[in-house]
């Protein structure tokens, strides 16, 4: 239980209003979870997205100003998490 | 090695310019400019159509640049790729394949993966992926 790597992190971030989780920030987050080991999750509206998979996370039609949750698990999930909470809100 | 060039890239073979050209645009919004879009669509008159000559040449080229995973729509495109496939060299071959896939998911899917660095086999998984992802 005290390895980081067993454990799920979890974090909360809001999409910027107007940008929708369409096809040029929905490939910013993919290339974005794909630059870590971890294995990371993307959840809006009830279902689970594999954040790093674009087709995945196109279908999550998350809309703009709509609450995402990240999981992420593995050996670099914290930083993983962490770097999709920053990045999150800067998409365009 | 794929490597040298960078990314793996893709080739879109349709039977519509205006198809290729559409989704080329897509992808170069998704998966950003690092990843080289080829498009062979259209006969060679510029009418709908195939135009084999032209995949072989985009083949050709891409086996000699970092490589591509081959996205079809359907018919006689296949007819095109599978001409193609069979003038290859087996060192070409090994750097060009063909992505059994729908055309838009599969090749949003492939261009997102080669953007971040994949192998072909990599893309190409990728881009088959595209089979089994709903949409809704």
């Amino acid at each position: 239980m005290s390895s980081p790597s067993s454990e799920l992190v979890e974090r909360s971030v809001r999409l910027p209003d107007g940008v929708a989780l369409h096809a040029r920030p929905a490939g910013a987050l993919v290339r974005a979870a794909a630059a870590f080991a971890a294995d990371v999750h993307v959840s809006a509206n009830g279902r689970r997205a594999n954040a790093k998979s674009i087709l995945d996370v196109l279908a999550l039609g998350a809309e703009g100003g709509a609450e995402l949750r990240i999981d992420a698990s593995g050996e670099d999930a914290v930083a993983a998490a962490e770097h999709l909470v920053l990045l999150v809100p800067e998409l365009v | 090695m794929s490597e040298e060039n960078g990314h793996v890239g893709l080739i879109l073979v349709s039977h519509s310019a205006k198809l290729a050209e559409g989704l080329a645009d897509l992808l170069s919004q998704v998966a950003g400019p690092a990843v080289r879009i080829v498009t062979t669509a259209g006969a060679v008159d510029g009418s709908l159509g195939t135009n084999g000559g032209a995949v072989l040449e985009a083949m050709q080229r891409a086996a000699a640049d970092g490589g591509a995973v081959v996205l079809v729509d359907l018919g006689s495109s296949i007819l095109a790729v599978r001409a193609a496939l069979a003038e290859l060299s087996d060192e070409e071959l090994a750097h060009v394949a063909v992505a059994d896939a729908p055309l838009v998911e599969g090749a949003v899917s492939a261009a997102v993966a080669a953007s971040t660095g994949c192998t072909l086999e990599e893309a190409v998984r990728a881009a088959e992926e595209a089979r089994v992802v709903t949409k809704l």
